[in-house]
């Protein structure tokens, strides 16, 4: 029995918990369920995310693997397949061999809207870090808000900035153990907006620099935002942000950035830290 | 190359073919797999401790807010005690006996906890103290690790028992390795005990 999800699970949820724990009872205990492949640090099954937002994420994944060896990784999951979100994360963890393998530093993020639910699951050697409070925090805080308004990319940019400040050695953003949800999480942070504006800039300068045709290094990965077709998918104009990290990353040489082929997990393990949450 | 080297030379091709033969008869595979089993369930134990040191901190809250709840209070109290006050026998895993105790008081402790989590959902200012939130949360990612701990230990016991059963496992267990038994393991997966408890 999950003793304490009963508790925060709201009455109108436990139909459909107890049927999907009707499910649990029908799956044997060793059946794999089938996992999606790790196609890069931020992995769209679902497809509920823009490509702004997967681009922005994957360069802020990037960094934080190259500041600290922490990988991390943004996972939508098109179905769990009758699996507890729980079962689904830790397993899909160890499949990817997420973080590294001595230090087993990964963190999954994974949001599984079919069944409205999400999770942060962490490696055995982040759970002094990222401790199940603070994940839980950064869910109750960051990321249920915005889904709770439709809003994925919204929430899983503020609940993976929220993991990145935490797991950066820095204290958990906003006051630490604040469980009140009246700051609305880091879209309220002035900073965080200051961010936007600095390389929102950066963006327009870089769009008159390609209209006007200077396009020097014409095969650069950033220039495919850009396309037409995918700017119906970038609402808030996102696009702007994550070329500037792009350009950013590609001019500091440093690898990673949108190119996703090259990243993998480095065999690290999990054993169930973190926490769920359901919206 | 003289005669009376022979056996010297035989001997070692005897050594050397034994070796080779051995690694595909459980010589090696059967301890690695015995310390797989010793590692998984030191784990478990490891996280159902971590979820009797919490408990304390988490009575101690619940009753700032819900003091008359004492039975309940008691009953995770008791359980806790009882849980942890049984000094396991070294043999526990291949003690059928001692195994089932095992379960069975962690059992108890579980149905104790949740009906405690359960309560707690009557007293709105319990569920918005900071302190019982993180503790909560905190419960909530043991519960999880010894659901992922207990399953890890049941495909650990699984491939060591299924070693030690079949042949060539079994001759070879019981020529050099007459001391190791079959291990026991969790009668009920703990995934199918999940059911949510809801309290209405």
């Amino acid at each position: 029995m999950r003793l304490s999800r009963s508790t925060t699970r709201r009455i109108a949820r436990a139909v459909s918990a107890a049927l999907a724990a009707l499910s649990f009872l029908a799956a044997p205990v060793l059946a794999a369920p089938k996992f999606p492949a790790l196609t890069g640090r931020v992995v769209d099954q679902a497809n509920i995310l823009s490509s702004s937002t997967r681009s922005l994420l994957t360069e802020m994944l990037a960094r934080q693997e190259r500041a600290t060896g922490d990988q991390v990784v943004v996972v939508t999951l098109k179905s769990l397949q009758g699996y507890s979100i729980e079962e689904f994360g830790y397993r899909l963890g160890r499949y990817w061999g997420i973080g590294q393998k001595n230090k087993n530093n990964g963190v999954l993020v994974i949001i599984a809207p079919a069944e409205r639910k999400v999770r942060i699951e962490a490696g055995y050697g982040l759970e002094g870090t990222l401790t199940d409070a603070e994940s839980r925090i950064v869910i109750d805080r960051d990321i249920l808000p915005a889904f709770r308004r439709g809003d994925f990319n919204a929430g899983v940019v503020a609940g993976v900035g929220s993991i990145l400040t935490v797991l950066g050695g820095g204290t958990a953003p906003q006051s630490g153990l604040d469980w009140s949800t009246g700051r609305g999480g880091n879209l309220r942070d002035p900073i965080f907006w200051a961010g936007i504006l600095l390389f929102g800039a950066e963006g327009v300068l870089f769009l008159m620099l390609f209209f006007i045709g200077l396009r020097y290094h014409p095969g650069r990965k950033g220039y495919i935002l850009f396309r037409p077709g995918r700017s119906s998918r970038d609402p808030l104009g996102l696009a702007f942000l994550a070329s500037a990290y792009s350009t950013g990353a590609h001019s500091t040489g440093g690898g990673g950035g949108l190119d996703s082929g090259g990243f993998s997990g480095g065999g690290g393990s999990f054993g169930g830290g973190g926490a769920s949450g359901s919206w | 190359m003289s005669r009376r080297h022979l056996p010297a030379l035989a001997g070692v091709a005897v050594f050397g073919l034994l070796i080779l033969g051995s690694a595909g008869c459980g010589v090696n595979k059967i301890p690695a797999l015995d310390e797989q089993v010793k590692a998984a369930w030191s784990q478990v134990l490891n996280q159902y401790q971590r979820r009797a040191d919490l408990i304390p901190n988490l009575v101690a809250t619940v009753k700032g807010y819900a003091h008359q709840e004492l039975q309940v209070l008691t009953q995770v109290t008791e359980a806790r005690a009882k849980a942890t006050r049984t000094q396991l026998p070294p043999n526990i895993l291949s003690n059928p006996q001692a195994f089932r105790e095992f379960e069975k008081n962690q059992a108890a402790l579980d149905t104790a906890l949740s009906r405690l989590l359960a309560i707690s959902e009557r007293y709105p200012a319990l569920k918005s103290d900071q302190n019982f939130l993180a503790l909560q949360s905190q419960i909530e990612g043991t519960e999880n690790r010894i659901a992922v701990a207990r399953r890890d230990y049941i495909i650990a016991v699984q491939e060591y028992n299924t070693e030690l059963r079949t042949i060539p496992g079994r001759w070879t267990a019981a020529l050099l390795y007459p001391k190791l038994k079959v291990r026991q393991t969790f009668t009920v997966a703990r995934q199918a005990e999940r059911v949510p408890q809801v309290k209405f």
